[in-house]
């Protein structure tokens, strides 16, 4: 995956592109916004990792907006100390695709950044999704893990079907907060672990082979790889 | 040139100018009036004095008139009235003028013409009368009677004029000088607090003149300012103090680390450590913005109408696992229609605060409700999340909202102290405030919403008026 990073700060900069190289990405660097939108609207990415204030003149978001109107739809991801909901708000109307506000952590970043990579290639069309033997019909709302019927509650459900469609890739905490319950605040307790083991409790707790994975420091991935 | 620049010295030319616009309003029409009056009378007197003599020509002809008028030369006063009969080549037979006055119009009538009795030109009201045959009768009188008097009249106005003047002027340096001494004052005191020093206030006395009332002002004004510094000292007193402790200990475990250099295991692990603990700032960071944020009032532009029930379904749902996990009763009690304008997220995040905060201070195995009422009529909302657990002191309830406060109960319970304040900031930003009840036993935590948002809410205005500080906006 082709990354380009457009950021001003010399230390968050050496830690996201060594960690981008480290996770097997390569990642082009802009300090300033000119060199940013040069390298945006010239250079094809996967995706782009946008700061907001930015030295010279032009900044993130304008950047974002001259991007969106000449028709160019990589994703991005806005990377901003402004931590405010309105901040937040104004970064997506501009056409960012995602907001996370520094600090941050790497696992963060990177989940976040192949979430969006996910998206971008259209998936959302399907209406059954598949992971090994586990099964998810969503017209009909049907769950089977081999040839055994799951009841799941609504919620679970909607749990279920965001990590089915983030398959193999690991979400976080956040993102299950703010994608399956539209909660964006920090509940101070580790209340989404107990949602998630609740539900590993119902699609693996009688199978040989456990789907629903937790990734140290990072979150959580369902997959069927080892 | 000070003087010439103070509102005083314009508030007194104002007063003197308005004054001599009186008086010159009063005078002018007592002048008019007086003048018109002397003059139609004299003219009046000289008529009926040309009427009488014109009667004694009548009766007597041309010689009797002259012996008549002569009779009354003799008579009068000298210089008081001037009597002339000419012939019809204006040629003078009698009177006590020489000669017909040149400068007096040929058609009889009334006029006022300078003429010269002897002592120069003077000012002579004159009637003048044709008799039959072609004489002429001159009937004149000086006016300069009256100018002495006309004098007068003009020098007691000036007289008036020049002491209104003085009594103005004097008046304006009287005001200036209180006022300059009241505004010294006043401006010795501020400059103190310029200083530094927010202890001082303006003197003030019983009187409810202008300046008193606007000293009182400003002393409210100080004693919130002070409030609201205390206030700042105290949070970032406390900001240091919580900062301190996770700060101290990721030093401590990354100096031990460089130190001991431990397997590679370990060091990672003590690494995984460092992080938690930064996280930890962060978090409290992260708090500390969420309520300026909320405390800005800046959410309450993205008001939208939310049903507080689905609200609270849905954190009961979220929270339900973990009450479930710790064998505690989450219990959901709905009743009546229960729409509001308002944050649905700040909502969530208050009620979810409520929430953790009871099942953390609760012993397992016990029921928390949390109850939505709606009340149509009044188009309240009242939201409660009750427990049965140590509940909080009396003396510390109006404590608990305030920033960084720990009761003794959560001393060993993980938390920054910011939970209670983020959710009486979320009620006081929907024109609420947060109510800590007694449940007997446990906590009643109370807030009612209302459909209509006021911008000062309640318990802000008790806290401007009693000059109470607990919980004001202090963050930039």
């Amino acid at each position: 995956m082709k990354v380009l990073l457009v950021e001003d700060n010399e230390r968050v900069t050496q830690f996201v592109v060594k960690g981008l190289q480290e996770a097997g990405h390569t990642a082009d660097h802009a300090g300033n916004g000119r060199d940013g939108m040069f390298l945006a609207a010239s250079e094809p990415y996967d995706v782009i990792i946008m700061d907001r204030m930015l030295p010279g003149e032009i900044d993130g978001l304008a950047i974002i907006e001259a991007l969106r109107k000449s028709g160019k739809r990589t994703p991005i991801l806005i990377l901003s100390a402004l931590s405010e909901v309105d901040e937040r708000i104004r970064g997506l109307r501009a056409g960012g695709d995602d907001y996370l506000t520094k600090p941050f952590a790497f696992g963060e970043l990177l989940a976040r950044i192949d979430a969006l990579t996910r998206r971008a290639q259209g998936e959302n069309a399907q209406t059954k999704l598949e992971v090994a033997d586990l099964r998810v019909d969503l017209l009909t709302r049907k769950v089977t893990r081999g040839n055994r019927s799951l009841t799941l509650q609504p919620r679970e459900f909607k749990l279920l079907e965001y990590m089915m469609r983030h398959a193999d890739q690991v979400v976080t905490r956040t993102m299950l907060l703010e994608n399956v319950w539209d909660y964006h605040f920090d509940p101070q307790t580790n209340v989404v672990d107990v949602h998630i083991s609740k539900l590993r409790q119902k699609i693996d707790a009688d199978f040989e082979r456990p789907l629903l994975r937790t990734v140290r420091n990072a979150g959580y991935t369902l997959t069927s790889h080892d | 040139m000070k003087f010439l620049r103070s509102s005083a010295l314009t508030l007194a030319v104002g007063y003197i100018s308005l004054g001599l616009a009186a008086l010159a309003l009063f005078a002018a029409p007592l002048w008019y009036a007086w003048h018109v009056t002397i003059q139609e009378g004299r003219n009046e007197t000289l008529q009926s004095d040309a009427l009488r003599l014109t009667e004694v020509f009548r009766r007597e002809g041309a010689p009797g008139l002259v012996s008549y008028i002569d009779t009354r030369i003799g008579m009068q006063i000298a210089g008081e009235r001037q009597l002339l009969l000419a012939d019809a080549a204006l040629k003078p037979l009698a009177g006590n003028l020489a000669a017909w006055p040149a400068n007096v119009p040929a058609e009889p009538g009334t006029y006022t013409v300078r003429l010269n009795l002897g002592s120069g030109l003077t000012d002579v009201a004159v009637v003048h009368a044709t008799l039959p045959g072609g004489y002429h009768l001159l009937v004149a009188r000086d006016t300069a009677r009256y100018a002495p008097l006309e004098r007068r009249f003009w020098y007691a106005l000036a007289g008036a004029v020049a002491i209104l003047s003085v009594l103005g002027a004097f008046g304006g340096i009287l005001i200036r000088r209180a006022l300059m001494t009241r505004i010294h004052g006043i401006r010795q005191t501020v400059s103190a607090i310029i200083q530094g020093d927010l202890s001082h206030r303006l003197l003030t006395h019983q009187s409810g003149d202008e300046l008193n009332t606007l000293s009182q002002t400003i002393n409210g004004m100080l004693d919130q300012i002070e409030k609201l510094v205390h206030g700042i000292r105290n949070v970032s007193n406390s900001i240091a103090h919580d900062l301190r402790t996770p700060l101290a200990e990721l030093r401590s475990r990354l100096e031990e680390l460089a130190l001991t250099r431990p397997a590679a295991e370990q060091t990672f692990a003590e690494i995984d450590a460092a992080v938690a603990d930064v996280d930890r700032v962060i978090r409290i960071f992260n708090a500390l913005l969420r309520l300026a944020e909320i405390d800005s009032g800046l959410r309450r532009s993205g008001f939208v109408s939310v049903d507080v029930a689905a609200v609270a379904a849905a954190a009961v749902e979220f929270y339900q696992p973990a009450a479930e996990l710790r064998g505690s009763n989450l219990l959901l009690q709905i009743s009546g229609p229960a729409p509001i304008r308002g944050d649905p997220v700040l909502l969530a995040q208050a009620l979810g605060n409520l929430i953790d905060n009871a099942l953390k201070y609760t012993p397992d195995d016990s029921t928390i409700v949390v109850a939505v009422r709606g009340n149509a009529d009044s188009g309240s909302v009242e939201m409660v999340v009750a427990d049965s657990g140590a509940g909080i002191p009396e003396a510390q309830k109006l404590k608990a909202v305030e920033r960084f406060f720990r009761g003794d109960a959560s001393r060993c319970t993980p938390g920054v102290g910011l939970g209670l304040s983020l959710v009486d900031a979320v009620a006081r930003l929907h024109g609420s405030e947060l109510r800590l009840e007694d449940n007997h036993p446990g906590l009643r935590a109370r807030i009612v919403l209302t459909q209509d948002t006021p911008q000062i809410t309640r318990a802000a205005r008790a806290n401007i008026e009693e000059g109470e500080f607990h919980h004001e906006p202090v963050y930039p």
